[in-house]
């Protein structure tokens, strides 16, 4: 879990909407403007429910949104045999 | 400011006023010799009145904050705990190596060591809160 790294495209995707300002999507989703810097710039990786939230936002599934990149992939089932 | 950063700062200030109220207070009652049911009764009371003031007002904030600010309460909590815990075992152990096993301790020790105790623990818990959020906006 620590070597793997939460990626995102909420800063792509509030441009694709019109603009969308950081306080607008933190109004719509209800948190602070400074927890979605944090998120956009990968310091904080939100919970499942607020996720599920900015992707609901943008109207994109959730895999569009986040992208969930582990350093050590995890062996194929073939590697192990 | 964030809501979490004014609560640190508020709770800064109210550490200074309440050293400059409990320090001479302190002092007066132990130099009065202060004891009896009266005085007990009125420090439970108003200890117990403050406790839930403290307690509806931290509920309140808990309530505002969101999942970050949550979290970062949270591990200020845990850290100035942790904290607490610490002093306490070194305040009591000092004394009972520094004053002997077997000899008195002025009673006045007992509230001094839990009131610094508390004090140092709102302290840390304040200061983690505000170098978190210092941290964030020079990231930023």
């Amino acid at each position: 879990m620590s070597n793997a790294r939460l990626s995102n495209n909420i800063r792509r995707l509030r441009f694709e909407k019109g603009e969308m300002t950081q306080q607008h999507l933190a109004d719509i989703v209800g948190v602070t403007r400074q927890t979605i810097i944090a998120i956009e710039q990968g310091k904080y990786a939100p919970s499942l429910p607020l996720a599920f939230q900015i992707a609901r936002a943008f109207n994109v599934p959730l895999e569009a949104v986040f992208q969930y990149e582990p350093e050590n992939p995890a062996p194929s089932p073939r590697s192990l045999i | 400011m964030n809501r979490l950063e004014k609560r640190a700062w508020g709770n800064l200030g109210g550490i200074i006023l309440c050293v400059i109220i409990a320090g001479p207070g302190l002092a007066l009652m132990v130099h009065l010799n202060t004891n009896g049911i009266v005085g007990l009764a009125s420090f439970l009371i108003s200890g117990l009145i403050v406790g839930l003031i403290s307690y509806r007002r931290n509920i309140k904030i808990w309530a505002e904050l969101d999942e970050r600010e949550r979290k970062i309460a949270a591990r200020a909590s845990a850290l100035s705990s942790y904290v607490f815990i610490l002093y306490l075992y070194c305040a009591s152990f000092v004394v009972f190596f520094v004053v002997g096993a077997k000899n008195p301790v002025p009673a006045y020790i007992l509230p001094a060591t839990f009131l610094s105790g508390l004090f140092l623990m709102i302290f840390v818990q304040s200061v983690v809160v505000l170098i978190q959020f210092a941290k964030e906006r020079r990231d930023e």
